[in-house]
């Protein structure tokens, strides 16, 4: 559907991460970082040495965890860049 | 999937999707994070595709946030419960996780 | 009328056909609950799930809106409600 040099399906993007250290973020804002073991067509996802963050605190480790894919709301390459905190306020927009 | 993404489990199972994950945790003691703030530890009995799940022996923590009106300072309660046996409906699980295997 | 009328009419341009003219551009989403994130598609599959690079995403909070830079994602395109082509976010053209 959409090919191309610089194009990179879903499978494609999994392919690549998968075995390596993943940030998984919920759509309840949970993050959980990890090595991604493995996931299925739901986005259920396996993850080995999981920590699991509330508002940028550790919270919890998992040696195993399995997550449900509906509560997943991306799956995300580690970054080594640092976090940015920026409060701007909601006049920006209208 | 592809060989990666397989992973030897100290009992011989492979962890081929996630599910197995699950799989491998039958009649161990699990941990399930559960929507509305709840947490469970319990027994694995059986489960199915949605992740429904019968688990035995069960401990519920519910966590209950309040605000207080005086000083805004977030209180959190924990209350726990047992269930000899109960069933998870799949719709409700975050994340399930197996014992720690030594 | 709906059930032929997809295959043959050339003259509708078909929703996914848009998204994928977006590939290597920038795109702006905007989610179900109170976020959004700009970035640069690299590829979708039927579900749109998306894979995007240089991610900001944005969300809405009482206290304003709160950001976060990530290299790659893939985004679970279950809770995406819009899809903006061009990518100027929720704080204007920066």
């Amino acid at each position: 559907m959409s090919a191309g040099a610089h194009s990179k399906s879903p499978s494609d993007f999994l392919k690549l991460v998968l075995g390596r250290p993943v940030i998984v973020k919920l759509n309840s804002g949970v993050v959980y970082k990890g090595i991604l073991a493995c996931l299925d067509g739901y986005m259920n996802i396996a993850m080995e040495q999981t920590e699991e963050y509330v508002n940028d605190q550790l919270i919890h480790k998992y040696g195993d965890a399995f997550i449900r894919g509906n509560n997943v709301l991306y799956i995300s390459t580690q970054t080594s860049k640092k976090k940015k905190l920026l409060v701007e306020f909601r006049h920006h927009r209208q | 999937m592809s060989d990666e993404g397989q992973k030897n489990n100290q009992d011989g199972g492979m962890v081929e999707e996630p599910l197995d994950l699950v799989r491998l945790s039958l009649d161990e003691n699990i941990y399930v994070k559960l929507k509305g703030d709840r947490e469970l530890y319990g027994k694995l009995h059986a489960y199915d595709q949605h992740l429904n799940m019968v688990l035995g022996n069960v401990e519920e923590t519910v966590t209950l946030r309040e605000i207080d009106e005086e000083t805004y300072e977030e209180i959190v309660k924990k209350e726990k419960r047992k269930m000899e046996m109960l069933f998870v409906r799949g719709d409700a699980v975050i994340l399930i996780s197996p014992p720690v295997r030594i | 009328m709906a059930t032929e009328g997809q295959q043959s009419n050339t003259s509708q341009r078909l929703p996914l056909e848009l998204i994928a003219e977006c590939t290597g551009s920038k795109l702006w989403i905007i989610m179900k609950n109170d976020k959004e994130l700009v970035g640069t598609l690299r590829g979708f599959d039927d579900y749109v799930n998306m894979v995007l690079e240089d991610v900001t995403e944005f969300e809405n909070t009482p206290e304003g809106i709160r950001t976060n830079q990530l290299d790659q994602i893939l985004l679970n395109g279950n809770n995406i409600c819009l899809l903006i082509p061009g990518g100027s976010g929720p704080l204007g053209d920066q």
